[in-house]
């Protein structure tokens, strides 16, 4: 894939979205270099699961194709909406899987982990997805966008659209409903207490 | 939550920080194929009929001046100033009652309705 055009190199976000909006097939592709990557990672990082994971991003980036036309400048950063659209859909396709047991959900087939030791990375990952899927999901959207985004809590205010105290109160609910789930998992995901 | 759930915790959170695909040819070609498409068929942006007749007036300032007028106009039907009438006295000298229905007691009264 080639590189975007210079001219769109340093052209804010909002800028390129109304290009494409006004017909700009360029522009399209631009934001998907910018964004695809990143909707990628956030959405593999919840549902681990890269299959879902890419059915979500190509969703997310729908999403943005549709309110193209409708998008008012200046009001919202994309990449705020990107966040919010793809951990909402991840969200979606988490409550679908709470009524599975753990041996329906499959496990992911990645073809660049093949060694026996990263498949145990592979069932850390999907025991963090399935525990993240028993959580409320603004629980799990907050820890998610904590700590496996890595954003701060007033970024995650302005995405979840709720204050930063309420920020606080759900990570920590969170990661606590976390820790008890994955508590009885700890040998089968080879952690030992001397281990850690 | 003990010290080691919550290092476990930390361990699986880098984890997954540290995924990150690139994303295939064929997903890139997905999506820039769905972003032609939603060009082919986005819409129009609905305008409602309320809209375009405010817009004709002038918007919004045009249609309060508008309305604001009209409950004026009302009001002085309604209840005319002093200064008013006394204009329209001196305008148009004045005034006098006609009675257009004076002779209507003689068309509609019960013997000639009867014949």
């Amino acid at each position: 894939m080639n590189a975007p055009l210079g001219s769109w190199r340093d052209a804010p976000d909002d800028a390129v979205l109304l290009a494409y909006a006004n017909g700009d097939e360029e522009a399209a592709r631009v934001l998907s270099l910018r964004f695809v990557p990143r909707v990628l990672a956030q959405s593999t990082r919840m549902l681990a699961d890269q299959a879902e994971a890419e059915d979500v991003a190509q969703e997310a980036m729908m999403k943005l194709w549709k309110i193209a036309p409708a998008w008012r400048q200046g009001e919202a950063q994309v990449s705020t909406w990107l966040y919010r659209v793809v951990a909402n859909l991840c969200t979606d396709r988490l409550r679908k899987r709470r009524g599975m047991s753990l041996d329906e959900i499959a496990e992911p087939a990645d073809p660049q982990m093949s060694a026996t030791a990263q498949m145990q990375e592979i069932s850390r990952l999907v025991a963090l997805a399935n525990a993240l899927a028993q959580l409320p999901e603004r629980q799990a959207q907050a820890v998610s966008l904590r700590h496996l985004e890595g954003l701060t809590n007033p970024e995650i205010a302005q995405i979840m659209d709720i204050s930063v105290r309420s920020v606080e109160s759900l990570t920590a609910r969170g990661k606590r409903a976390l820790a008890d789930i994955l508590a009885g998992r700890k040998a089968e995901l080879g952690y030992e207490d001397d281990e850690i | 939550m003990t010290k080691s759930e919550d290092q476990m915790l930390e361990d699986i959170f880098a984890l997954g920080r540290d995924t990150a695909l690139v994303p295939s040819d064929a997903l890139m070609a997905r999506i820039l194929g769905d972003a032609a498409a939603a060009h082919t068929v986005a819409p129009a942006p609905k305008r409602s009929l309320w809209a375009g007749v405010l817009d004709m007036l002038g918007g919004w300032p045009a249609v309060g001046g508008l309305a604001v007028a009209g409950v004026t106009g009302v009001w002085f039907g309604i209840a005319p100033p002093a200064s008013v009438t006394t204009l329209t006295a001196d305008l148009i000298g004045s005034s006098i009652t006609v009675d257009l229905l004076d002779d209507a007691g003689t068309y509609f009264s019960e013997t000639s309705l009867d014949g």
